[in-house]
């Protein structure tokens, strides 16, 4: 059988031009699979191709829509889907706004939002769970009774008090949804590094000297961070759940941007009469959220099986 | 077990302090004042200035606090400004319908979540399995007021069997004795009033449940798999142990824990999503009250529901940890 | 509550006892009495009847407890079940007699004792939220138990509607029960008495068994259910768990027409839409800017589009049906982009200016819906709108202290403008739009005092002209109410959404061959 050549068999002497080619031309198929084998699933495709979709639409939302999200013709309310027989796609909603315009731009703005809760609270978590399992005594009781306290609130409760004195607005929305959503990342963060401290290579880097910003930032974080993604992709789908709840309750973002959560609020009010305001903006949430939710799901078991016991979801 | 449980108790008593202070000091700081709110369409500034002074709105907030936890110690939350009647009042006469609700939810969650985990579980690759996985994830990913509202539509509008909101038909509870009607009629031995509050319940605990038998799927399914791969398993099984007491004394038996994790971890955010569910279905329950008093700024009412929520969410997380130790005789309560 | 419990564990024990043959006889009792359901929108604030005001409330407890004075509104006159007649002995002083024999269903007589207990209550009790009803009451006095005669602060020609809201309960059960009256003892004279209330949740009324208004076929017991998801009121109409729906929204009209078991039935409204501009603010400090808005916005593409026709255009403060309208009021805002834009340009803004504009959201018929569809119409006459959306309690609270520039509200039952109109637009009525104007202020102060009617009308014409043309408010339209009624039930809906048992009769049904 013969042997795959492999990149770092080759020859030194070889011309530098060769090296890649030949790695393209006999790529060492059966190596490959076997590293991305886990990642080669049903879930990861579905959901990672899912997202990525979702991702470039919103991205190129401004190139890729038919019309300006925005643009209103009061004549052409409420226009049912017209797939490929007229201009809008799934119809318009109660102002004669495009539907599918609407969705694609409210792809950026959900996103958006989901991503920089799951970023914000992640950080946050991340950092104070780090630092009340390295530092222990006072610092880890103040946080653990702030985590206590902030857990004990319910979770909607919170957020609709926020938005409804604070006021609407992107950055408070975002904010609202941060203010739990940390615990998470904190609790199972401070646990693993209570043990992670404990470990030889830290205790060894303690020994020579290195400061505990150095061995925070070196040696515990590295490790923590699989644990984060895997918690982060569940938090993401519950951010884009509690937007949507929160529009329901009209506390979302101002009307004049387009979020999935608004236009589902907003065809609730037509849902027996103009089906498609609601139907696909929901489509949307639900399909991103399942993709985030099968992407988390596949990322729990491949990065870190011991998740699945802590009920982390 | 009994110190422990008393510990645990007292435990509590500075986090719940620590959210009082904490709604107290957010309503405070927001805008909009219950005088202004309350004092109706057209009253003058007189009217309101006076609302102020009566409700001792008009003394510093630290004040306000400390004369609300004197009387916080003896269960007397004050009067609620909008209805006018005292807090606890209101809290006993609509709690137990949210508890109700809720509980109800999360037992509908667990009763059709577990099973069709373990079923999903125990044939990996199957159709069960696949169509249950995507059940599932399709109740994870459901917001529960869109489900809500088609239901209605379908359940209630086009099929017609059940009735699109409220808790009972008018006039077919008895004396209320616990305030819980499905409790109520069994004590009475009133079927028809069972069979009402029965289907007035199903529809709104449905939807209330959806997120947490999506999780308890999945939850359910991935500890199944787990555990049914396990050496313990193939040594029952070589024992010749027939497959369904391997899969409910075994498998389920290690899922159990997973699920009160579950329950317990989830139970807040059923709790705060009834607030959603009952303004859908007209439930006459403490969220739909609730929503009132934050558009009225009734400062005594919304504290004091949202006490009662957070007493509840940490007894509940008591239970769990109790439940835990029944679960599983390796974990010890007293640590 | 200790009583209770105690007669609640015989009941128990008897039930235990006798389970099938209890729900037997219940189901009995229950087919005999007819009862219909109303999904309402409204609230349902208190027990005390002094501490709610909306006009739900306001009709639950006139019909059970009864009220000083009523308004035909077809008729355009005021009734009365307890007051005989009434004079106005000067411009300040006003004597009312009262009926003799109207008695509370527990036989107690009203008096004029109960009238000066009421006013003292709506004026003096720690939760009443209906003091303006009687602010400008300075003293009343009965000299005999059936004469009561009230001197007002400044001579009020409009003195009876403010005394149409005022409820009538009884001193001697508040003498004896103190603050417990209204829930323990809910006597009245009206024909319908409560029968259980639960806050925001519903009101039961049952029929007051020989009382001279009621009818057979008015129903046994009216049950307001409150309802606020459109969808669910809809849906409890069509499969018949009420019988009344209110305020059936546009896009769901179609869905009760289609259905077999219901009817539909429209009726006016007398809650007046309009967009408020506060002249402190900028640029709405110029009379141009204020007017350009007038002209920007297309009513009536509005109308059709989003109200599908449910509402009538207002050209002026109030409508057709309200008092004093004035049909040739001028002047007339029709819609005219070009024109707006001059007016703008002549304000000081040919480039146009940006604004603020804030609705409240689901509190109003489409709201939300309405200030989305006036956006390109803005920006087409050149005001760049950012549109704010804020919470209902935060919105409101900056609203009465004068704090949105521009906003879009009700004002509901504008049956007489005058007070309406002095809440809004005089100098000091209240600061939530913060217009002032020395003639506005002269036109409805001589109009509050002139008792001579016709003189009376046209000062309120002149003043509501003015106010037109200074556009500090511009009137937007009166919604058109469609109302699901099920076939069974005849009921023919008030414009002031007052719901009145005794309006409210049963069809019987026809008996099958």
């Amino acid at each position: 059988m013969p042997q795959p050549i492999r990149e770092s068999a080759l020859p030194n002497n070889l011309p530098e031009d060769l090296k890649p080619l030949a790695w393209l031309r006999k790529p060492d198929w059966p190596a490959l699979h076997k590293k991305f084998r886990p990642w080669l699933q049903f879930k990861v495709i579905a959901g990672g191709g899912t997202l990525t979709l979702f991702v470039l639409l919103a991205v190129l939302a401004t190139f890729v829509s038919p019309f300006d999200p925005n643009r209103q013709d009061l004549m052409m309310a409420m226009t049912e889907p017209q797939y490929f027989s007229g201009p809008h796609f799934l119809g318009t909603d109660h102002v004669g706004r495009d539907i599918l315009s609407r969705c694609i731009h409210g792809a950026r703005v959900s996103l958006v939002i989901a991503l920089s809760v799951v970023v914000i609270s992640g950080a946050v978590g991340v950092f104070l769970g780090v630092v009340s399992g390295y530092f222990g005594k006072t610092t880890d009781f103040c946080i653990q009774k702030l985590v206590e306290v902030m857990w004990a609130f319910p979770p909607l409760l919170l957020a609709i008090a926020v938005l409804a004195f604070l006021g609407q607005g992107l950055a408070i929305l975002i904010m609202a949804l941060t203010l739990q959503r940390w615990i998470p990342f904190c609790r199972v963060n401070r646990a693993n590094a209570l043990t992670l401290k404990e470990r030889e290579f830290v205790v060894a880097a303690r020994s020579l000297g290195a400061t505990h910003t150095r061995i925070i930032m070196k040696h515990l974080l590295p490790n923590l961070m699989q644990s984060a993604l895997v918690i982060g992709t569940f938090a993401m789908a519950s951010a884009i759940i509690a937007e949507a709840a929160l529009s329901f309750l009209g506390l979302g973002v101002p009307p004049s941007t387009p979020t999935w959560g608004g236009m589902l609020a907003d065809g609730r009010t037509y849902i027996s009469t103009s089906w498609w305001m609601a139907l696909f903006p929901g489509m949307c949430i639900f399909v991103t959220v399942l993709a985030i939710n099968m992407l988390g799901d596949a990322l729990r078991d491949i990065l870190d099986p011991k998740l699945k016991r802590s009920g982390a979801r | 077990m009994i110190a422990y449980f008393i510990r645990r108790l007292v435990g509590t008593i500075p986090v719940i302090l620590m959210i009082s202070l904490l709604v107290f000091l957010l309503l405070h700081a927001a805008p909009g004042d219950p005088a202004e709110m309350l004092a109706g369409d057209q009253a003058s500034e007189a009217d309101i200035l006076e609302a102020r002074a009566r409700w001792g709105l008009d003394q510093p907030v630290l004040v306000q606090y400390w004369r609300f936890l004197i009387n916080a110690l003896s269960f007397d939350f004050g009067r609620s400004f909008r209805y006018d009647e005292s807090v606890m009042g209101l809290i006993a006469e609509r709690f137990p319908a949210s508890l109700e609700l809720a509980i109800f939810a999360t037992l509908l969650a667990i009763a059709i979540g577990v099973p069709l985990g373990v079923w999903a579980g125990s044939k990996p690759n199957s159709w069960v399995d696949h169509v249950g996985s995507i059940g599932g994830f399709f109740g994870i990913s459901m917001p529960n007021f869109w489900l809500g509202i088609m239901l209605v539509l379908l359940l209630a509008g086009s099929l017609n069997i059940l009735p699109s909101s409220g808790r009972h038909t008018f006039g077919v509870p008895d004396d209320p004795i616990t305030g819980f009607l499905l409790i109520d009629s069994i004590l009475g031995l009133n079927w028809e009033s069972f069979k009402d509050a029965m289907i007035y319940l199903i529809m709104p605990a449905f939807v209330l449940g959806i997120n947490m038998t999506g999780i308890l799927m999945r939850v359910t399914r991935s500890s199944m798999l787990e555990t049914l791969s396990e050496d313990f398993i193939m040594t029952a099984r070589a024992k010749g142990l027939d497959e369904r007491s391997v899969i409910w004394r075994h498998g389920f038996r290690n899922a159990l824990i997973l699920v009160i994790t579950v329950v317990g971890l989830e139970f807040g955010a059923l709790l705060s999503g009834s607030i959603i569910v009952e303004t859908i279905f007209s439930w006459p329950g403490i969220g739909n009250l609730l929503l009132q008093g934050l558009t009225a700024r009734d400062y005594p009412l919304i504290t004091g529901v949202v006490i009662v929520y957070t007493s509840l969410f940490v007894v509940v997380n008591l239970i769990v940890d109790i439940c835990y130790a029944a679960a599983d005789p390796r974990i010890r309560l007293a640590k | 509550m200790a009583k209770n419990s105690a007669a609640r564990r015989k009941t128990f024990l008897a039930a235990l006892a006798t389970a099938a043959l209890t729900a037997g006889i219940g189901e009995a009792v229950a087919q005999t009495k007819t009862r219909v359901s109303i999904g309402v929108t409204e609230t349902i604030a208190s027990h005390n009847l002094y501490a709610d005001s909306v006009s739900l409330m306001y009709a639950v407890f006139c019909q059970s407890y009864g009220c000083m004075f009523d308004r035909d509104y077809a008729a355009g006159i005021y009734v009365s079940r307890i007051v005989d007649k009434w004079e106005v002995k000067d411009p300040t002083t006003w004597v009312f007699n009262l009926k003799r024999g109207v008695k509370r269903s527990n036989g107690e007589e009203v008096t004029a004792a109960d009238i000066l207990h009421s006013i003292n209550r709506a004026k003096n009790d720690a939760q009443s939220r209906q003091k303006h009803n009687v602010r400008y009451i300075a003293s009343a006095e009965a000299p005999d138990p059936y004469t009561v005669v009230m001197k007002t602060t400044e001579p009020l020609a409009t003195l009876l509607d403010f005394l149409r809201q005022l409820i009538i309960t009884s001193k001697a059960q508040h003498d004896a029960l103190g603050e417990n009256a209204d829930r323990e003892a809910p006597l009245g004279f009206g024909p319908y008495r409560i029968r259980q209330l639960s806050v925001d949740n519903f009101v039961a009324l049952e029929k007051v068994a020989g009382h001279n208004e009621v009818k057979p076929e008015n129903p046994d017991e009216v049950i307001f259910r409150i309802q606020k998801e459109a969808e669910s009121r809809v849906t409890a109409l069509l499969n018949g768990e009420i019988q009344i729906a209110q305020f059936i929204p546009p896009q769901l009209v179609g869905r009760v027409e289609a259905a077999k078991n219901v009817k539909l039935v429209w009726e006016g409204s007398t809650e007046i839409m309009f967009l408020a501009m506060s002249p402190k603010q900028k640029p709405w400090d110029k009379k141009e800017a204020r007017q350009a808005l007038a002209y920007a916005i297309d009513r009536d593409a509005i109308i059709k589009a989003i109200l599908r026709g449910q509402a009538e255009r207002l050209d002026g403060p109030i409508g057709p049906g309200q008092y004093a309208y004035d049909p040739n009021l001028a002047p007339k805002y029709t819609y005219d982009p070009k024109k707006a834009r001059e007016l703008l340009a002549k304000a000081g803004y040919p480039d146009g200016v940006e604004i603020d504009f804030y609705t409240p959201v689901a509190r109003y018929i489409a709201d939300k819906q309405i200030a989305e569809a006036m956006l390109p119409m803005l920006e087409a006459s050149g005001f760049k709108v950012t549109l704010k959306t804020p919470e209902w309690g935060t919105l409101w609270s900056n609203v009465q202290k004068g704090g949105v520039p521009f906003y879009y509200m009700g004002r509901g039952t504008v049956i007489d403008p005058s007070a309406a109109l002095s809440q809004y637009f005089e100098t000091g009525g209240s600061p939530r739009i913060g217009y002032s104007n020395p003639e506005v202020d002269k036109l409805l102060q001589a109009e509050r005092q002139e008792f001579n009617e016709p003189k009376r009308i046209e000062l309120l014409r002149q003043s509501m002209a003015l106010i037109t043309d200074e556009a500090p408010a511009h009137f937007m339209w009166r919604h058109k109410l469609a109302w699901g009624i099920a076939q069974n039930v005849d009921y023919k809906p008030l414009a002031t959404t007052d719901i009145l048992a005794v309006d409210i009769k049963m069809i019987p049904r026809q008996r099958a061959r």
